[in-house]
């Protein structure tokens, strides 16, 4: 039945599009390359001494783009990674001479110096708890820092006038200008490559739902430190070309300022094209330059004026913009084929108990949530926790995936302590949780999503794209079933509400986990979309011997597939038994009803 | 000793007074306000301008605040209101905003620096030495602008509202709040503060059209450690702004130039509520 929608929409595959894409690019590239080379012949001095600056600014545009409009990474610290690589050489070749070691070590230290301070900044910024807007507060920072720095250097920095007329690579300005332009190719086709790739995929859905990310077992912060450093690398590159070329370094190279002005090129030419930002830096900054004599004011007062404009009525940048005017038809939706895994070995240790649960307490200030919880569940159980809204239902589900989430208490998941452990950490020892209300990722298609739940099992390529999503039997099921199997090239925000919950559901699955937490994973589907995941849960304790937490108010749900129950009322536990134990209890109606009375009547 | 504990209190003080505005921005509307250095500049000019015109150095004040309010309004309007959804994005904006001020001001007034007339001279004799009377004028200004507005906050139908609003956005609409208006009212009024502070600190320093940057990045950071409590920020602003004045004077200028960002910054990381209350 799904092929016939599939046939009706004919999805290409990732390898089709990434070919076609890939001769693209190649095509690109030879005429950037072959403008690179020709470029000296056609213009002017002046306008080939600008275009080396601006093309460096081009390629730190792109990395600005992969962290930020990719990854939502808004940092303003480029500028000082900028200034490291520029007075990396500048420095070097003062104070020592200019010979081949001491530039090579500028080359290699420059780099180095600006990816540590990345990791610092990293460190600080992507540390457990802190707001996303932290990691801007952090790189802002840095190059106030860095600019204070080459202020109080005196001689050895040259102060607030710089470095200047030091000795430097004996290139002409053609040879720059190829340099530069070969720089800022490599670096937009290497990037243009990568965020298209598997794992270019991965920094969107770090970017639309990073706690997802997480609890599909992936460590974000890892991700985005790696990012971040990478990105230092290559604006401390294009600084020490800055330098060598231009032979007049100065402070402000890396302050605050340049770090705007890079993010706004990137906003005005459209955050995550990539293209576009290259393009906006280049030609912004060559304007500019042509400007800055005639009209310098006017020319940054349009700039700020078009800036505003386009962050409140074009978020998307001018380059898209432009682009959609030259876009004829539909693109055909890309998604990558399922493929079935063998079965896994349904063999659960069965020695120690799936979830272990001792005395664990969540206190908000004076307030209990949670009081003294204690059970244990094994493999092949499902139990169902109930309870009225407020009895802490969700937060013990919290206590159980997130280590730092318990005021006290043990929680052990097959064996393993969590201990204070991030929810990525507990999700590797076979854990899987699905939220109350769908936590999926909006601007990703359902097979992408369903890639990134995979993506510990199966490594993300930096280069390429995968044609199958390979799923385990139960994942295959609810995605067939929910009819999510037709809708692979979907973007998520235009699913139902429904299907996002369905499709969470199989990203759970997809992880293939020995534990499953469940909050709701019904809530919004029909009659017999409920009924069907009914019976995958039930078939997944039985014949896989999973072990099942399940959060319902639909008593009657309950009732059919759980084998046991436990109650939660007021943060403690009142009755764990089994199903017919609590649906015959009089203190079960009392705690739903809210007063004897009511049972009475 | 004596003349340092004035420099800390007094220096907190125009802290205080510089942050206040932007604190009630970001506490009512989610929302930084990196226009806040432009709007402070800008108070900075009307003193200038005021000075220009011969007029009482007193009236820079009114002259200021009053620009603030009807700039900040328009801005509102224009700018933040479509941005209240994507608080990353107003803050670019806003960022944008004080880049196109500060171009107009270039444009009407050259990059030179200015000196404003300052509305009373001298020092006064304290504890054997003497100190100038116009910091300490400051430390009474920010404790009368502090108290006016926590008495607004806790004492008045718009400071109710704006508490509201604060607290639960979503709920005080669904009870019939304006929130539309309490926000133009609050960004009016953050906008009014930025540009009273701009001129309230010209006689102490130059104007130039960049003064308001390094006033931002402070302010942002005081407010970023501070949460959305002016007890909080006062308390900030003492602590950090007493730091800054040490280390300028045990150490070196650039350290203590440095050293708010630095210490909030790794406040921040240690202890993301700041010195607001978890």
């Amino acid at each position: 039945m799904p092929d016939s929608a599939a046939l009706a929409c004919p999805v290409r595959l990732p390898s089709q599009r990434g070919r076609t894409e890939r001769r693209l690019i190649l095509v690109f590239s030879v005429i950037a390359l072959a403008l690179a080379a020709a470029g000296p012949l056609l213009l002017d001095t002046y306008s080939i001494s600008i275009l080396i600056r601006s093309f460096l600014y081009g390629a730190i545009a792109v990395t600005v783009d992969i962290l930020w409009g990719f990854t939502g990474i808004l940092s303003f610290g480029q500028a000082a990674f900028f200034g490291i690589g520029a007075y990396a050489l500048g420095l070097s070749v003062t104070q020592y001479d200019f010979t081949a070691p001491i530039v090579t070590a500028a080359l290699i230290g420059g780099p180095l110096v600006a990816a540590a301070a990345a990791g610092l900044v990293a460190w600080l910024g992507f540390g457990p708890k802190v707001t996303p807007l932290y990691i801007s507060v952090i790189t802002l920072v840095l190059s106030v820092i860095f600019v204070q720095m080459i202020y109080s250097g005196g001689d050895f920095t040259g102060s607030s006038s710089g470095l200047s007329n030091f000795d430097t690579f004996d290139i002409s300005m053609e040879g720059w200008f190829r340099v530069a332009g070969v720089f800022l190719v490599a670096v937009t086709a290497a990037g243009w490559i990568f965020v298209r790739s598997d794992f270019g995929r991965l920094l969107v859905a770090i970017r639309e739902n990073e706690q997802r990310c997480r609890y599909c077992g992936i460590n974000t912060a890892r991700v985005k430190t790696l990012l971040l450093i990478g990105s230092a690398i290559i604006t401390a590159l294009a600084g020490f070309a800055y330098a060598g070329y231009n032979d007049v370094i100065a402070p402000d190279l890396g302050n605050f300022q340049f770090g705007t002005q890079l993010v706004i090129w990137v906003a005005l030419g459209g955050r995550g094209t990539l293209i576009g930002p290259a393009v906006a830096a280049v030609l912004i900054d060559f304007i500019s330059a042509w400007l800055s004599g005639s009209l310098p004011f006017i020319w940054q007062l349009i700039i700020g004026l078009v800036f505003i404009v386009v962050i409140v009525l074009l978020p998307q940048g001018l380059g898209p913009a432009v682009a959609n005017l030259f876009r004829r038809g539909r693109t055909r939706p890309v998604a990558a084929r399922l493929a079935p895994l063998p079965d896994a070995d349904a063999a659960g240790s069965g020695a120690l108990p799936a979830i272990q649960v001792e005395s664990v307490s969540r206190n908000y200030g004076s307030l209990h949530v949670l009081q003294d919880v204690t059970f244990t569940a094994g493999a092949g159980e499902l139990v169902s926790l109930v309870g009225p809204n407020g009895a802490g239902k969700t937060t013990l589900i919290r206590c159980l995936s997130d280590g730092q989430e318990r005021s006290s208490g043990r929680v052990a998941i097959e064996g393993n302590p969590i201990g204070r452990l991030a929810p990525e950490a507990c999700v590797r020892f076979g854990l899987g949780r699905k939220f109350q209300t769908p936590n999926v990722f909006d601007a990703l298609t359902v097979a992408e999503s369903l890639r990134i739940a995979r993506s510990r099992q199966e490594r993300l390529s930096f280069v390429r794209t995968a044609d199958e999503v390979r799923l385990p039997a139960a994942a295959m099921r609810v995605v067939q079933a929910t009819g999510l199997s037709s809708q692979l090239g979907t973007t998520v925000k235009h699913l139902s509400h429904g299907a996002k919950q369905a499709l969470e559901l199989a990203m759970v699955l997809a992880m293939e986990p020995r534990v499953l937490l469940l909050d709701e994973p019904t809530a919004g589907l029909t009659k017999s979309e409920r009924s069907l995941i009914g019976e995958v849960l039930v078939e997944l304790v039985r014949a896989h011997g999973l072990c099942i937490l399940l959060i319902e108010h639909d008593l009657e749900f309950v009732r059919e597939i759980s084998s046991r129950i436990i109650v939660l009322h007021q943060g403690s536990i009142v009755m764990d038994g089994t199903v017919e134990e609590v649906t015959n209890s009089e203190l079960v109606h009392t705690i739903y009803a809210g007063e004897p009375h009511a049972v009475a009547a | 000793m004596a003349i340092l504990l004035l420099d800390i209190i007094t220096t907190a003080s125009i802290l205080f007074v510089v942050a206040a505005g932007l604190l009630i921005v970001f506490g009512v509307l989610k929302i930084i306000n990196f226009a806040h250095g432009g709007f402070l500049t800008i108070g900075g000019y009307a003193a200038l301008v005021t000075t220009q015109l011969h007029w009482n150095p007193w009236m820079a004040l009114p002259v200021a605040l009053l620009a603030g309010l009807v700039l900040g309004a328009f801005v509102e309007r224009l700018v933040v209101r479509p941005l209240y959804a994507r608080p990353l994005d107003a803050i670019l904006a806003t960022w944008g905003l004080s880049i196109v001020m500060v171009q107009m001001i270039t444009i009407a007034f050259g990059r030179g620096t200015n000196f404003v007339e300052s509305p009373v001279q001298g020092a006064i004799p304290i504890a054997g030495d003497t100190y100038s009377l116009y910091r300490l004028i400051m430390l009474g200004v920010a404790i009368i602008l502090g108290a006016i507005m926590i008495g607004i906050l806790q004492g008045t139908r718009l400071g109710l509202t704006a508490r509201a609003v604060i607290m639960n956005e979503n709920l005080s609409r669904s009870l019939g709040i304006n929130s539309g208006l309490v926000r133009f009212a609050t960004f009016s009024i953050g906008s009014g503060l930025a540009a009273l502070a701009g001129a309230l600190i010209t006689p102490l320093l130059s104007v130039d059209p960049l003064m308001g940057v390094p006033w931002l990045l402070n302010a942002f950071m005081l407010v970023m450690v501070s949460g959305t409590s002016l007890i909080s920020l006062g308390a900030a602003c003492l602590v950090l702004g007493g730091a800054q004045v040490a280390i300028s004077t045990y150490s070196s200028p650039v350290l203590g130039a440095l050293s708010i960002m630095v210490l909030a910054a790794v406040l921040l990381r240690i202890r993301p509520a700041g010195f607001a209350r978890a």
